[in-house]
């Protein structure tokens, strides 16, 4: 059954274009900004001058993924992707409190520039810092790549020459393109999309990167709000959706356990358990995330941060969940291929009958743009200051001058945004299955030693090292096992997990029911804290520094 | 040794000890409620509060409200201030390009 799709507009177009043209515009000034200092200071850290708005919304976890995967999830599985992000509403309370003082702190006391500057510092281990650099940018590598197809896809629904290929626009016709995950509009919207946000970012650095960022936010949040008032009264009513929506799919599509194909459950309750771990401690250890609460002005900045973000949050995911619900009355046939264009969708159908509507529709697309845009961004500049500044500057040319290290760092992140480019031609099939490896391992890589590198006196460098390596190595070995699941269980190796979660050909092996970031985390703090008992502590003298009054200090 | 530490760190330190504590709470809660009335349930039984299934509506809507009015507390009446910059060199320079 065919659906067809509202033509996307020239005022979708201009409303991205002028959003286009006010990142190119913020990565201008930030540049004039990043020239009244210390190059690298300024490009990769902002001269640490964070204030409440920038650091509330761009120091967390808005990504590609809350305007894509998240509403894809909701539209294909129900109620149960409620209870799969509900650990949302603790982010801003953990993600600025758990870490946020000590590394804004440490960072200070140990002139750190990134997260391994501040590894190698607190335990004076240049190994520690090469560790962390090397998984930072192998886990962010993947995930940025990812991205890049998400803003590829933006585009291509935003262009009018494509809309108004009317037989692209009908839903089931759109499958072989959406099968192949090709066609030249794909390959247009992903060069615009690259050459915008690798040139803002590269122009200005972290703070382009945290300025678009926050405009970009306030556009997300005015389109959430927006589609919500359209979206709700065309489907009926948010009771009405589900309903409709039980009778189209089944009565586990209201319930915690969500919809699935037989014999496949979205959320057994010990994912849902598991999800706490991965969204709070995910957000709280991602390097992008650490890197941003080290470059805050001061403490009152991240205490009221919590309140900015806690209202942006409330304001967006409900609102989410009540959108894509009602997405199964106004479009209750998009197949499962394109779920994950359910919120563009959504904007043209409906803005169709209003006037100025594709205006209106270019507003709340460029949300999940917007969203696409800024994590690539902060992703690049994570990328580019591991790449200059921890391996380049720290170990190959030490005495780089200024001006030599802002060319490198240039060079860098070109390069980085045409291998993105390249890898996203073809894009690998199982990307997405990367991107949550990554984010995982990453929670489980960092989080231990970030919490013992902020609180633990004890802590040494080589507990350090062994927590990064076992709870990375930890979530890989069981992501692995789920490779071989089925042969392994076959052979009786392995007892075998009911199917659960997102319904990809790929997922990890759920040991008793559970994330692999859960045991990752538990080995990464058995071997962190073993370690370290079993080394030589640390200098008093470092202590003293790292933990003792300011006054103390030279 | 706590009288050789920062006040920083033991004001940080004592507010994530906190949080970690309400985190437990809420995840015992929510998955408490989504575990007795969110699954295998009937769906004759089901009621909406406010559109929402009641499962969702009490387990996730109601914590994530009572959550933003904590965290509004625990930011602005709770949290200490602290001086950040140990060696005295303040932030050089102020990047909001709203206020200059």
């Amino acid at each position: 059954m065919a659906e067809h799709l509202p033509e996307a507009g020239w005022g979708v177009s201009v409303a991205l274009v002028a959003m286009i043209v006010v990142s190119a515009w913020l990565g201008a000034v930030a540049q004039r900004v990043v020239e009244r200092g210390s190059f690298l200071q300024g490009y990769f850290l902002g001269n640490r001058g964070l204030g409440v708005w920038t650091m509330a919304l761009t120091a967390t976890v808005q990504s590609g993924g809350t305007f894509m995967g998240f509403p894809s999830l909701v539209y294909s599985h129900g109620w149960a992707v409620a209870l799969w992000i509900a650990a949302y509403m603790l982010v801003p309370l953990t993600g600025f409190t758990l870490l946020g003082k000590r590394f804004a702190q440490l960072s200070r006391r140990t002139s750190a520039l990134t997260v391994p500057d501040l590894f190698r510092g607190r335990f004076e281990s240049p190994v520690a810092g090469l560790v962390a650099s090397l998984l930072i940018m192998f886990f962010l590598s993947f995930m940025m790549v990812a991205q890049f197809k998400a803003g590829a896809i933006v585009m291509k629904l935003a262009m009018p020459q494509f809309a108004g290929d009317s037989a692209s626009l009908t839903l089931a016709d759109d499958l072989p393109t959406a099968a192949t995950g090709l066609g030249w509009a794909y390959y247009v919207g992903l060069g615009v999309f690259s050459v915008t946000v690798v040139g803002y970012t590269l122009f200005g650095g972290f703070l382009a990167s945290v300025w678009t960022d926050l405009f970009q936010s306030v556009l997300m949040l005015l389109g959430v709000v927006i589609l919500l008032a359209l979206a709700l009264p065309l489907a009926g009513g948010l009771e009405h959706a589900t309903r409709a929506a039980v009778a189209q799919t089944g009565p586990e599509f209201a319930l915690a356990s969500g919809y699935g194909p037989a014999g496949h459950t979205f959320l057994p309750l010990g994912l849902a358990g598991s999800m706490f771990f991965v969204w709070i401690f995910g957000g709280a250890a991602s390097p992008a995330s650490m890197v941003r609460v080290m470059a805050s002005k001061d403490t009152g900045t991240l205490r009221r941060s919590i309140v900015v973000l806690g209202g942006y949050n409330l304001l967006i995911y409900l609102p989410l969940l009540a959108i894509c619900m009602a997405a199964r009355v106004i479009l209750p046939s998009v197949p499962p291929s394109n779920s994950d264009e359910i919120i563009p969708r959504m904007a043209l159908a409906t803005t169709a009958g209003l006037p100025g509507g594709s205006l209106v529709a270019g507003l709340i697309l460029s949300a999940p743009f917007g969203a696409v845009m800024s994590t690539v961004s902060s992703y690049l500049v994570v990328i580019a200051s591991g790449l200059v500044h921890d391996v380049y500057q720290r170990f190959l040319h030490p005495s780089a001058n200024d001006r030599h290290l802002r060319n490198v760092t240039y060079g860098v992140m070109m390069a980085v945004g045409i291998v993105a480019l390249v890898a996203n031609l073809n894009p690998v099939q199982y990307l997405q299955a990367l991107v949550v490896f990554c984010t995982s391992s990453g929670a489980a890589a960092f989080l231990v030693p970030a919490v013992m590198a902020a609180y633990w006196r004890r802590a040494t460098a080589v507990g350090a090292i062994g927590a990064m390596l076992t709870g990375s190595g930890t979530v890989l070995g069981l992501s692995a096992l789920g490779w071989w699941e089925k042969s392994l269980a076959a052979s009786g190796w392995l007892a075998p997990v009911p199917p659960a979660g997102q319904v990809t050909s790929f997922h990890p092996y759920y040991l008793c029911g559970v994330e692999p970031v859960v045991w990752g985390l538990a080995m990464s703090a058995v071997t962190g804290v073993g370690l370290s008992l079993l080394t030589r502590p640390p200098a008093a003298t470092t202590i003293e520094r790292l933990f003792g009054p300011s006054c103390r200090e030279a | 040794m706590t009288d050789t530490e920062d006040p920083l760190v033991r004001s940080a330190r004592r507010e994530a000890l906190i949080v970690l504590g309400v985190w437990l709470g809420v995840l015992c809660y929510t998955l408490g409620v989504a575990a007795r009335w969110g699954y295998g349930r009937p769906l004759d039984d089901l009621t909406f509060v406010c559109g929402f299934p009641d499962w969702v509506f009490w387990g996730i809507v109601v914590p994530w409200v009572g959550c933003f009015v904590f965290s509004t507390w625990f930011a602005l009446c709770y949290m200490s201030d602290v001086p950040l910059d140990a060696d005295g060199s303040s932030a050089a320079g102020n990047e909001e390009p709203a206020n200059g």
